[in-house]
């Protein structure tokens, strides 16, 4: 798996600073595992990936915040329940906002959850040098590297795949135009379209859960067209 | 720490079926937590026979998995999972390797079950220990059956292939009598006659020197050429009075085959000949009575029964023998299409006798014979020569064309007499067709000019309801009467069909009103309606469909003959060669569902129309299955023949 110049130094930046004990200890063991990045030879049944979700207070980088992440991991391409992760965030910048209702979370459990950067932290370990997978997960990723930069100036190195791109590169082809008919890649009209049963939407680990479904169709579907290693599959 | 809302999610899946619907939330929770979820598709092989057993048994979450094995290369299934089943556990009792081979059926989500946690389970929970015990027994029990009787029909040496074994299995063979007593041509009336008294038999073969059939001489023969004809011909040589040729067959003849050829031949005596001709040495003979002794409960008795019928108790009498006599093909698993051809003879006789009842009692109260030529017409399943079960009256009557002014008189005569008839019918057992297609209604008793009429006027105009008539009536089969009123009516048909335009484009399109079921297992595709709310119509969503395919086809190559859809798609293969693998397909497709309509109506005293489908077991699961999808073949070739996607009404 290939990792671009700008965020190899800022690794060495950040294990070299873990070296002075700036760091907390989730974050360099993160990135201790990140030094063993899966080779992108590797066939997809022998890297573990996870997929996730976030579920923010609105759609504003800037202005919102995390309330939950939810995650399973991909081992052997079974969906492995014992491998899963899930944590409600405590976040201040709960307000008006209509997120709040859609997601079905109460204040009150918000209030519950654990820190922002805390969550991450607990992400990151989780994580370690998987393959991240999320539906639409250019946002998620900018969420999670918004608190992971303010907080600890790294942000998520490993290899990204997101399931509606790879969803419209298999049935469309690498140069389909996706913003004319963003709708037709939208989680729901994915779930359907691949005979996978709706539950549980609207939750971090609920949508985590069922995009791990998607992927496990989508892959099968990749084999046909050659996509067997973790390279090809995050196309490098 | 696993994710709570994954892990709920996982146990509230297990928790829908057994064994894990008894388990307490938390050890349920447990489990959940050790799942794996797995996406196979259709083809996989999960494992296969002698595989070393792996770490974890397996619940089909959606799809279906085949276990099955091979005997002699081929595959015999043994059991078809769907969602909920448990398979695998072998993995849990231990053993040396897999037994079956499991393939992926259609794609499917597995769970995978980690064998220590359901060993844990089973020493910690009585429930679930009982429940993988009686599992692992019915398995080893189910792969003993099914194999078993793979076995045993491989060993009969049996050329059927394995997929029609299912519907063609007629073990019951006649008997024939082998020491067959002969006697040469030249000898005297008088002299066979002795014979024949002196062996007690009721018939003497007359062979050549070769010993080749000639001719043969019955009690019926004596009686009736022999002592009412006046004059000497006792001293008469045989050949002057035998019956011949002799109809003669090849042996290994069913009972079902036999039965067959007595209802159609109308004879009592076959002669069995080493290559089936007249040309061949005499093997043995059989009889009407070898037929009839050959089992208890016979169609040729009840025939015959029906035949010298002289009220309507004796009619309804019979007919719920034949009830009784189709039982037991169901039991023998005799071909459809032949419980189908003698319940149709017994019905056919029974329309006769009513008829004949009738005309003898408009004779005797002084309204006189019909005054012109009729054709008493069976429509819908019973014109397609398909019904084993009662179901209701659909019929209609031609009478010729005078000319002359009398319509009135006629159309007044025909309509007293068809009342009379479909009432005796309704007393048969028949019930009343209740949207009143029926001979008896004034609509459905025309001369044949306005029968013509009235099919142009459908074919010119296809509204919904004329389409609708069209698939009832143009089942049409003649029964009673002058058949080339029908055939004329017939020929008319395909006259005005070639000449309308567009007329089997609506008739197509009718046929395609009810798209198969696929996803029928998974989301049980049941009827709506509260009398039937979880059955599945197998009449409306899988028999019509085929029915209707046929017989669009039919029209459309105009096959002349009064088919039924089995033999309509056998004629359909035969013209166009490009469908015949489809229609094979259908054909047997046709086959298996009559047949389960059938049990399903012996087992409830119903039509049988309406199946729950928790009562099929998996093998018919499985034909279900592959009916749906070659129903969807054949719609598809409609669409594509008729080009209906570009055709809107």
């Amino acid at each position: 798996m290939t990792i671009s110049v700008t965020d190899m130094l800022l690794m060495r930046y950040a294990l070299w600073r873990c070296g002075r004990g700036v760091l907390p200890g989730t974050v360099c063991r993160y990135l201790e595992a990140m030094k063993e990045r899966p080779d992108g030879s590797l066939p997809l049944d022998s890297v573990r990936m996870v997929v996730f979700d976030t579920e923010t207070t609105g759609f504003d980088l800037k202005k919102d915040g995390v309330i939950s992440i939810g995650a399973v991991a991909l081992n052997g391409l079974s969906i492995d329940v014992s491998d899963s992760f899930e944590v409600l965030v405590r976040q201040d910048r709960v307000g008006r906002s209509e997120a709040v209702t859609v997601h079905g979370l109460l204040k009150k459990d918000i209030a519950r959850g654990v820190g922002e950067i805390e969550a991450a932290g607990a992400f990151l370990e989780y994580v370690g040098s998987s393959i991240l997978v999320a539906q639409h997960a250019s946002f998620d990723i900018a969420m999670l590297n918004r608190i992971l930069w303010d907080a600890y100036r790294i942000r998520l190195f490993n290899g990204v795949v997101d399931t509606a791109s790879l969803a419209k590169r298999l049935e469309k082809g690498p140069y389909y135009n996706l913003a004319h008919k963003v709708g037709e890649y939208r989680l729901d009209h994915l779930l359907e379209r691949y005979g996978i049963r709706l539950h549980d939407r609207h939750t971090a680990a609920g949508d985590a859960y069922l995009t791990a479904q998607l992927l496990q169709r989508l892959i099968a579907k990749g084999r046909t067209s050659g996509i067997e290693t973790a390279g090809r599959l995050l196309m490098q | 720490m696993a994710s709570n809302t994954i892990v709920e999610r996982v146990a509230a899946d297990l928790a829908k079926y057994p064994p894990f619907d008894k388990l307490a939330p938390g050890v349920l929770g447990d489990l959940a937590a050790s799942i794996s979820v797995s996406y196979h598709e259709e083809g996989e092989l999960l494992f296969g026979k002698d595989d070393p057993l792996k770490g974890s048994a397996f619940m089909v979450m959606k799809g279906a998995v085949r276990l099955y094995d091979l005997i002699d290369g081929q595959e015999v299934l043994v059991d078809l999972c769907d969602e909920g089943d448990v398979f695998g556990v072998r993995a849990i009792f231990g053993g040396h390797g897999y037994l079956l081979y499991a393939q992926i059926a259609e794609e499917s989500l597995i769970y995978d079950i980690p064998v220590e946690k359901v060993k844990a389970l089973i020493s910690a929970d009585a429930g679930v220990s009982m429940f993988f015990a009686a599992e692992f027994a019915k398995s080893v029990q189910d792969i003993e059956q099914t194999l078993s009787s793979a076995l045993s029909l491989r060993r009969q040496g049996s050329s059927v292939p394995a997929a029609s074994s299912f519907l063609e299995h007629e073990t019951l063979e006649v008997k024939p009598v082998e020491n067959v007593v002969t006697c040469p041509e030249d000898i005297s009336v008088r002299e066979a006659a002795l014979i024949m008294a002196e062996s007690n038999i009721g018939s003497i073969l007359v062979t050549s020197p070769e010993g080749h059939p000639l001719g043969i001489i019955t009690d019926t023969d004596l009686r009736k050429k022999v002592v009412a004809v006046e004059g000497p011909v006792n001293e008469r040589p045989v050949r002057e009075i035998m019956s011949s040729p002799v109809y003669t067959i090849t042996g290994g003849k069913t009972v079902a085959d036999m039965v067959m050829l007595m209802v159609k031949t109308k004879l009592r005596h076959f002669c069995i000949t080493e290559d089936g001709t007249v040309e061949s040495p005499v093997k043995g003979i059989i009889s009407e009575h070898d037929i009839i002794t050959s089992e208890g409960n016979n169609p040729a008795v009840i025939m015959k029964e029906v035949q010298a019928a002289e009220e309507v108790g004796q009619l309804k009498a019979e007919r719920d023998k034949a009830e009784n006599l189709l039982a037991t093909y169901m039991g023998q698993n005799v071909a459809v299409h032949f419980m189908a051809s003698i319940i149709t003879e017994i019905n056919d006789a029974i329309i006769t006798r009513a008829i004949h009842m009738t005309l003898d009692a408009l004779e005797k109260e002084g309204r006189g014979i019909p005054p012109v030529p009729f054709t008493w017409l069976s429509l819908g399943s019973e014109g397609r020569r398909e019904q084993l079960l009662r179901t209701d009256q659909d019929n209609a009557l031609i009478f010729a064309d005078t000319g002359g002014g009398e319509r009135e008189a006629l159309h007044a005569y025909f309509l007293e007499f068809a009342s009379r008839v479909t009432a005796i019918l309704e007393g048969a057992g028949f019930v009343r067709c209740p949207a009143d297609v029926m001979a008896s209604n004034p609509k459905w008793c025309l001369s044949l000019t306005e029968w013509k009429d009235c099919f142009r006027h459908w074919i010119e105009t296809p509204e919904p309801k004329a389409v609708m008539h069209s698939t009832i009536f143009f089942d049409f089969r003649p029964v009673y009467g002058e058949p080339s009123l029908a055939a004329e009516l017939k020929r008319d048909v395909f006259e005005s069909i070639a000449k309308g335009r567009g007329f089997l484009e609506f008739f197509a399109k009718n046929a395609l009103q009810n798209p198969p079921p696929l996803g029928f297992f998974r989301n049980f595709m049941v009827e709506k309606s509260r009398d039937h709310a979880n059955e599945f119509d197998i009449k409306s969503r899988a028999m019509m469909p085929l029915a209707d395919a046929a017989r669009v086809l039919a029209y459309q190559l105009r096959i002349p003959e009064y088919f039924g859809t089995v033999e309509r798609f056998g004629r359909i293969g035969e013209l166009e060669p490009a469908l015949s693998g489809l229609c094979r397909e259908a054909a047997a497709a046709y086959e298996f569902l009559m047949k389960l309509r059938a049990r399903n109506g012996l087992e409830h005293s119903s039509t049988g129309r309406y199946i729950k489908p928790e009562s099929l077991n998996k093998l018919e699961r499985q034909m279900l299955r592959n009916v749906f999808s070659t129903i969807e073949q054949i719609q598809q070739t409609l669409n594509l023949r008729f080009q209906l996607d570009y055709f809107r009404d």
